[in-house]
């Protein structure tokens, strides 16, 4: 089957029910997106598929054919993603850093959605775990960029 | 009256009196006859053998006549009743633990009478009130299996913990005089061989009845064939609701096709569901091997048992919405959270891999039991050809309180169309209860 990853189209050979992180890490070998929990409850493997963030353990591949996926390697390329890397560089958010892939996908999602989220909004988006307990820096990450008015918006 | 005249009346009395119960003795204890008493015991015909795996696949004996990591039916698993708990037995051909030394006719008495040499009565966790309905070259070629097919292992059987009067089993002739019937299944001259080899799987081999069929008073199923409403019409048991597989929309196969029902009983999943809860072992160890024009026929017949609107409710009807767009309402951060995931926020799951929980029967069945029962204590893994899947529910008994997993509850079954009554702390109380793996008030019966 082929999958749309960053823009770039790759042919994979798995089975229809293969998770996607499998795919993602060890097919291809992009191994920014990390693997927690494996059931959906720890966050460290999100993605975007369309704009929106799943976890890519519990996604079947065969579900994301034809979408447009995106992983930590390229988040970057987006404006959204952008803005989000330099507030966590601002604000030094990592300490080991293994969760923060999953972090920052979900912090785009969130901006991408919703570029001025209220709190109830954010602490319904930003749930993934952080064994680091780097929740505040992400608080403050997360709020400060809440807090810019996006150019978008003045245009 | 003098007492002459007394002892004489006496005496007529206790003649009838030892009369019945002379009678009572006897039927109580009797072996009852065997159609296959004149047979000749089979040779090893390896295809004989091949035909009694089939049938023991299809009457799933292994799902309690073995223990994990024990060897294949060998006994011992423990099944809690309210009296006390038993131990399925060892059915290897050991000869002096196993079932080595029966004959064809005492093979048959015990599958589809219920009745061990010598008369003792099986207790009705044995489904014999649906084995009853074995035809005679099924339970010949299911003999031929157990005798030269399986592996003989000596262990000897546990013994029962229910206390005495209550551990005299002749009084279970009775229970069987009253609630089973007698003799195979029959074939019903109007409706065609695939219909008819669909009602002989589920109502014999299959033993659907005995976990889908309500239960009455004394434990009886209520229906073991279609002429009743009460057949396969949903029950709740071993702390799970096992749905209705009657037409019914919400809790039954009313929006099941043929092939959809064919699909789950090969695959395990389907658009609809995943299988989950006792299910799972009934795929895992027996429907999966069934043959494509077996669970046809077993669709076939199913889907021809009409549903009940007054006891199914209104049908439903799938209405879109996010839950992240209902954040406000109770439950909904939780789902959000640690179940949109797999589910989808619109309650839609992926495909056949992860099950939707709009229109799913624990949503809409007024018993909450499934639903509070995945929550608290996940999902096993569905196990296809020897490989398990890559995706299953995680147990969330330590992560969420009682209060938090009624609310996630209560919002799931509210949302989306879906119908079923709002889930009570005290109920997820109960149910931690009752399936805590230290619980001193264990879940009652387990029948398979």
């Amino acid at each position: 089957m082929q999958l749309r990853i960053n823009q770039t189209t790759y042919e994979v050979d798995a089975e229809a029910d293969t998770p996607l992180l499998w795919v993602i890490r060890d097919d291809l070998g992009m191994t920014g997106t990390k693997y927690g929990c494996g059931l959906a409850q720890c966050g460290a493997c999100s993605v975007l598929v369309d704009g929106n963030v799943v976890r890519a353990c519990v996604t079947p591949v065969a579900g994301v054919v034809g979408r447009e996926i995106t992983t930590i390697e390229a988040i970057e390329t987006d404006e959204v993603g952008k803005r989000v890397v330099a507030a966590w560089v601002e604000n030094q958010v990592a300490q080991c850093g293994y969760c923060q892939s999953g972090q920052v996908m979900a912090a785009t999602a969130l901006l991408k959605h919703t570029p001025k989220p209220s709190d109830e909004q954010i602490a319904a988006a930003m749930v993934n775990l952080c064994r680091c307990g780097t929740y505040n820096a992400i608080h403050t990450a997360v709020h400060a960029l809440a807090a810019q008015a996006p150019k978008q918006e003045g245009a | 009256m003098t007492r002459s005249s007394t002892a004489k009346t006496l005496g007529v009395l206790a003649v009838p009196c030892l009369v019945a119960a002379g009678l009572l003795a006897w039927y109580v204890t009797r072996e009852p006859a065997s159609a296959l008493a004149d047979s000749p015991a089979a040779a090893a015909d390896p295809a004989l053998i091949q035909r009694g795996e089939y049938v023991a696949r299809l009457s799933d004996c292994v799902a309690c006549h073995s223990v994990p990591e024990g060897a294949p039916f060998a006994g011992g698993l423990k099944m809690a009743t309210p009296l006390g708990a038993i131990y399925a037995t060892n059915i290897t051909p050991d000869p002096s633990t196993g079932i080595g030394a029966y004959s064809l006719a005492d093979f048959d008495r015990a599958v589809r009478h219920g009745v061990a040499p010598g008369g003792r009565r099986l207790y009705p966790a044995m489904p014999y009130p649906s084995y009853a309905k074995l035809s005679d070259d099924d339970v010949r070629a299911l003999y031929a299996f157990f005798n030269k097919g399986v592996r003989p292992v000596a262990q000897a059987n546990t013994p029962g913990e229910i206390p005495w009067p209550l551990n005299l089993r002749w009084p279970i002739a009775l229970w069987n005089g009253v609630f089973t019937d007698a003799g195979p299944y029959a074939a019903k001259a109007d409706q065609d061989p695939q219909w008819n080899r669909g009602a002989y799987l589920v109502q014999g081999p299959g033993h659907c009845g005995s976990c889908h069929t309500p239960r009455g008073l004394a434990f009886n199923e209520k229906a073991l064939n279609e002429h009743s409403e009460a057949f396969v019409a949903g029950a709740l048991l071993d702390g799970w609701y096992a749905p209705s597989l009657r037409n019914d929309p919400n809790t039954g196969l009313g929006r099941w096709s043929e092939a959809d029902i064919a699909g789950f009983l090969k695959t395990g999943r389907n658009q609809h569901a995943v299988v989950y809860g006792s299910m799972t072992e009934a795929y895992n160890n027996s429907t999966q091997f069934m043959s494509d024009e077996d669970l046809a026929a077993i669709a076939r017949y199913l889907k021809s048992l009409p549903g009940d609107p007054k006891r199914d409710g209104p049908a439903w009807q799938y209405q879109a919405v996010s839950a992240a767009t209902r954040l406000e309402a109770p439950g909904a951060h939780t789902y959000v959270t640690l179940c949109a995931s797999c589910h989808g926020l619109e309650g839609r799951g992926q495909a056949e891999w992860m099950p939707p929980l709009a229109g799913a029967t624990s949503a809409l069945a007024k018993e909450t039991a499934s639903a509070i029962n995945i929550t608290l204590n996940g999902s096993q893994r569905v196990v296809t050809a020897g490989v398990p899947d890559a995706y299953r529910m995680p147990a969330f008994r330590e992560h969420l309180s009682d209060r938090e997993i009624a609310e996630v509850l209560s919002f799931v079954r509210s949302t989306w169309g879906n119908h079923g009554a709002a889930v009570q702390a005290k109920e997820v109380a109960k149910l931690r209860e009752h399936t805590g793996p230290a619980s001193a008030s264990p879940i009652i019966l387990q029948m398979r």
